[in-house]
């Protein structure tokens, strides 16, 4: 069940009928190298480490040994217009380690850069309209470049 | 000299005439030979500056006469202390194999029965059982059950893993009692041994191969250093910490269990675990590096024979880590403490990090809870491991059996089914007979002073003695550590709001505390009524820091 402030309920449509849980967990890239065994996530600050460890099993079938969390502290940043300093929420990070024969690569979600192919054509065609400007504009050197029809 | 004490601007005037009757060098015949003769060529590269000073350093430490300078020295670059791994005896993370593996530099080769070395003192051990079947059967009923002891537990460590290890050191301190006193008229070595009740046992030493920690590499970068420099690996500082429930030690070292030329097998050679040891759930602390093997530098009985370990820390484990990760749990504790003792005793042989064993040492260790019980032969072959010593072909190795039982139960007063085998063993361990070596033991440590306690001159030698108890005490420093506060980290240095302060923090001036050396305060101060008479310019008190 949610402990999440839901709007008064007012006649008519639409209404919110979206229950939350406040339970969540979130998959994170770690920062350094780590076991194969060892996962990462960012949670609900609410949670303890038997909620994570229970909300992994239950609900995702995922063997768990061990869980850790620590507090991380949020960012601290710059208002661009005022000038004063804001911080972001903290977060609660667990590090969830499977049993050791489990492997976990943290899967690659966005699609893989352009390939080096075509790169290396628009390359060519910039070369190409550069040599083309400096062909135009060989005999007038002393005129800027902005001046021409 | 003689002029020079009637006043001191006399070298100076000495500078100032002018030499005329002086002329040059004659040149000396034998300036030239046959082959053109060249300076070595050196690595002129900072790469290779660094290098060389790293090299100096451990050069100097090898150098260096006495034990306890030696330690003294380990620590000089640090005034704060190191930043140290803490390995301790009692907590083992899941899946610890491959990390303390790594860190000890040791092969794990799991065995049922005892090694060859042992089987000469088997017949023996069969009548020594026979005769202290019952006396150990009888310690063990009134341990169990004829006494109540008054157990105090601490807070910050689980109640039952307490108790169980102080049942387990009243055990086994019958049991050491019993045969003991049953050998001491067999075999020489027993009468001549020490031991030690809950003796202090820490190890400190670099470990190689490893990440760097990510503050080393962005507080690289941030000082400007290109991406590839500030990947360059650090050692790691490596503390190890552990309380045996009983220890036996003698003037002689054991023998080695398989041959030291052996230990250069490529099969021995154990994987790199490079991952930080935060990522799998050890803590640094920062700490001056102590190697203490339970006695101080100079006692007679320096090399260890057995020791005994609790395994309470397995029943603070939880159950989700499962029986087979328990047993390597057990083979991890054994490695620790049985490299960390060795590693302790062979600094006080003037070995350290950075200068590697010349001789194996040998320790063996049971661990036990009173009735399981499992034993362990380590052999230290090396202590080298720092990143200049990677392709170090030397590895340790370490021989363990399974828990066994040593009885079934108690019943009625009586103990049901005491394992033969078992005590056989452990007496085994107890004949293992200690012998002379014949090469040299202390290579590495002064022919006259091996111990600061040989050093001559007073004002130095209470000075060391002073100096070192007081670095291995790790006591809690006198003034506040240096500390940048939270709302420096966020006005000052992430965001540069009050700029217009003057700028004094170490931060702002650029410097780290942490990286301040040991020797890097002013010396006590001499009052003036207690300087030597008369007119004594010297302010300071000497100070004989090591010169590493």
């Amino acid at each position: 069940m949610s402990t999440r402030w839901y709007p008064i309920y007012q006649k008519g449509n639409p209404q919110l009928r979206v229950f939350l849980p406040n339970f969540w967990m979130k998959l994170v890239r770690p920062y350094e190298k780590q076991q194969p065994n060892i996962v990462h996530f960012h949670c609900s600050m609410e949670m303890t480490k038997y909620d994570i460890k229970n909300y992994l099993e239950k609900i995702y079938n995922v063997p768990v040994v061990d869980v850790r969390t620590k507090i991380a502290l949020g960012k601290f940043k710059k208002e661009i217009v005022k000038g004063y300093i804001t911080k972001d929420e903290d977060v609660k990070v667990a590090y969830v380690t499977l049993p050791k024969t489990h492997k976990f690569e943290f899967p690659n979600i966005f699609e893989e850069k352009k390939s080096s192919e075509d790169d290396a054509k628009a390359l060519e065609e910039t070369k190409k309209t550069f040599k083309k400007f400096l062909e135009k504009n060989k005999d007038r050197t002393d005129v800027p470049s902005w001046f021409s029809i | 000299m003689q002029l020079l004490k009637v006043h001191r601007t006399f070298p100076k005037l000495k500078q100032l005439i002018t030499r005329r009757y002086a002329q040059a060098l004659q040149r000396e015949q034998d300036e030239y030979t046959d082959q053109p003769i060249y300076p070595p060529i050196l690595d002129m590269t900072s790469k290779g500056k660094k290098k060389r000073e790293r090299e100096r350093t451990r050069e100097n430490i090898k150098n260096i006469n006495t034990v306890e300078e030696k330690q003294i020295a380990l620590n000089m670059p640090r005034y704060y202390g190191w930043e140290c791994v803490m390995l301790t005896e009692d907590s083992v993370p899941y899946n610890a194999m491959p990390m303390v593996q790594h860190y000890t530099r040791t092969h794990f080769k799991p065995v049922d029965s005892l090694p060859d070395v042992y089987q000469d003192s088997s017949s023996m051990a069969d009548t020594v059982v026979q005769e202290i079947k019952s006396a150990i059967e009888d310690c063990i009923v009134i341990e169990n059950e004829g006494i109540q002891r008054k157990i105090t537990t601490v807070l910050n460590k689980n109640a039952e893993a307490q108790r169980e290890n102080a049942q387990a050191r009243n055990i086994v301190k019958q049991i050491n009692r019993i045969i003991t006193n049953n050998l001491s008229d067999k075999v020489s070595h027993i009468l001549s041994s020490q031991v030690d009740y809950d003796p202090r046992h820490e190890a400190f030493w670099f470990v190689g191969g490893v990440d760097i920690p990510p503050k080393v590499f962005f507080g690289r970068r941030k000082k400007g250093w290109p991406k590839e420099a500030a990947l360059e690996p650090v050692n790691r500082p490596v503390q190890y910490l552990g309380i045996p429930l009983l220890t036996l030690r003698n003037h002689l070292p054991l023998k080695p269990v398989i041959p030291y030329s052996e230990c250069e097998n490529p099969e021995f050679k154990v994987a790199q675990f490079s991952t930080l040891p935060k990522s799998v759930g050890y803590s640094a602390d920062f700490r001056h590096g102590t190697n203490i093997p339970g006695f101080w530098p100079g006692d007679f009985d320096e090399f260890g024979l057995i020791s005994y370990h609790g395994r309470g820390h397995m029943l603070a484990r939880p159950e989700s880590f499962g029986t087979e990760d328990n047993l390597e749990a057990l083979h991890c504790q054994a490695m620790k403490t049985s490299f960390g003792w060795l590693l302790a005793q062979a600094n006080y042989q003037g070995f350290t990090t950075y200068n590697d064993l010349t001789y194996p040492l040998v320790t063996q260790t049971v661990i036990t809870n009173g009735n399981l019980i499992s034993f362990y032969v380590y052999q230290l072959n090396t202590i080298s491991m720092h990143n200049d010593d990677l392709d170090n072909p030397k590895h340790n190795i370490c021989m363990g059996t399974k828990p066994m039982n040593l009885y079934d139960t108690i019943e009625n007063g009586k103990v049901k089914g005491l394992n033969d085998d078992v005590l056989k063993m452990l007496v085994q361990f107890y004949l293992n007979a200690p012998e002379e070596r014949e090469h040299d033991m202390k290579p590495y440590l002064g022919k006259e002073e091996q111990f600061v306690a040989d050093i001559e001159d007073d004002n130095k030698r209470s000075w060391l003695e002073s100096t070192y108890k007081h670095l291995m005490s790790n006591r809690p420093k006198h003034k506040l550590l240096p500390e940048t506060y939270l709302w420096e980290r966020i006005y000052k240095i992430e965001h540069n709001t009050r700029f217009f302060e003057a700028k004094r923090r170490p931060f702002e001036l650029g410097t780290n505390p942490f990286i301040r050396r040991l020797d890097d305060h002013l010396p006590p101060y001499i009052p003036k009524a207690l300087r030597p008479y008369p007119r004594c310019r010297k302010k300071f008190e000497t100070t004989y820091y090591p010169k590493v």
